[in-house]
């Protein structure tokens, strides 16, 4: 009787040293699949901020947007004079 | 010891030594990421802080752009009045309807470009022309037709050399240098009259006889002030080929 428990003991033992090999080889496998990714995120993210440095020229733009404006809106007022009215 | 003891000891040796490598791989990796994640934070760090201004400074932008078009669009209504989505659509295909949809409008838009000549359009755009635009193209003439040429005729009330310069009327449009379908031709005798005022066919041209005095004082050029007794010489038209003579008869001057 005892020896057939310590059989049974022996045998549960090598089922859970099977499951156990496998989902610690899964974990491994995800864990080492992260670090590549993580690397490539930075090199995007290192392009990305590097493409952001043009933002500041919106600064630009902006001012450039608004003489724009203002010369339009003289034309329009100059053709508003020249032109008659419908 | 029995061999099921053995045994039994044997495999959870084997579990606790695989429980340790595997963890200390998945360790190994998790250092890994812990690495890689500190240099992607700062980066992505400086793009949230360099997108941060764009915002405003698009919505600025667009505001500024949304008011030059208004402007515009205020001004295209102003002036070409309800040709405006006509004139539009006919340059750029499409944008009529909107326009009108942004101005608050409804209606259908007829294409001014392909229902009037370019010409004509900007003719009706300048004010001279007649309503171009406010009827169908099938209904009534919308100009008068007894009156159409005295209309014209007010634009240009006088010849060239004859306009009072203050009032600074605009010279005739021009169709071209030398325009295909002229109504006039080319006289066969330039510069001779065959016909008088009235229309009576003259058959030999008499000698010209000196003017008669108008009643104007006339300032004669220094080579005739000398005081020859020679005839005047009649006036030669100073257009050969000019089939109206009105604004060059001695009394219309």
């Amino acid at each position: 009787m005892a020896d057939a428990a310590l059989w049974i003991m022996v045998v549960i033992l090598a089922v859970v040293i099977v499951v156990l090999l496998a989902l610690l080889k899964r974990v491994l496998k995800a864990a080492t699949s992260i670090p590549p990714k993580i690397d490539a995120i930075a090199g995007v993210a290192a392009a990305a901020s590097k493409d952001l440095d043009a933002v500041a020229v919106l600064l630009t733009t902006q001012g450039y947007i608004k003489s724009i404006r203002a010369s339009v809106l003289n034309y329009g007022g100059s053709l508003d004079a020249a032109l008659p009215d419908y | 010891m029995e061999i099921q003891v053995a045994i039994i000891i044997l495999l959870v040796a084997v579990i606790i030594a695989t429980l340790a490598i595997f963890l200390a791989a998945t360790i190994l990796q998790l250092f890994k990421i812990n690495a890689g994640l500190s240099v992607v934070l700062p980066l992505v760090g400086q793009i949230v802080a360099k997108t941060n201004p764009v915002n405003p400074v698009v919505d600025d932008i667009n505001a500024q752009l949304v008011v030059t078009r208004d402007a515009l669009e205020n001004l295209m209504l102003k002036k070409a009045g309800p040709d405006s989505a006509g004139l539009v659509e006919s340059l750029f295909p499409g944008e009529g309807t909107k326009f009108l949809r942004r101005v608050g409008r409804s209606g259908k838009v007829v294409n001014v470009g392909t229902v009037y000549t370019r010409g004509v359009g900007i003719l009706a755009g300048l004010g001279r022309g007649a309503p171009i635009g406010v009827a169908h193209t099938k209904g009534p003439a919308v100009r008068d037709p007894r009156y159409s040429t005295t209309e014209a005729a007010k634009l240009y009330p006088a010849p060239p050399d004859r306009r009072d310069p203050t009032q600074n009327i605009p010279k005739a449009p021009v169709i071209g240098n030398d325009p295909v379908h002229s109504p006039y031709e080319a006289a066969l005798t330039p510069g001779t009259r065959t016909r008088d005022a009235q229309g009576n066919k003259i058959e030999a041209p008499p000698p010209e006889p000196a003017p008669a005095p108008t009643g104007k004082i006339e300032v004669a050029p220094s080579s005739s002030a000398e005081g020859s007794a020679a005839p005047t010489q009649p006036d030669q038209p100073s257009r050969p080929g000019r089939m109206s003579a009105k604004g060059t008869r001695p009394w219309e001057r």
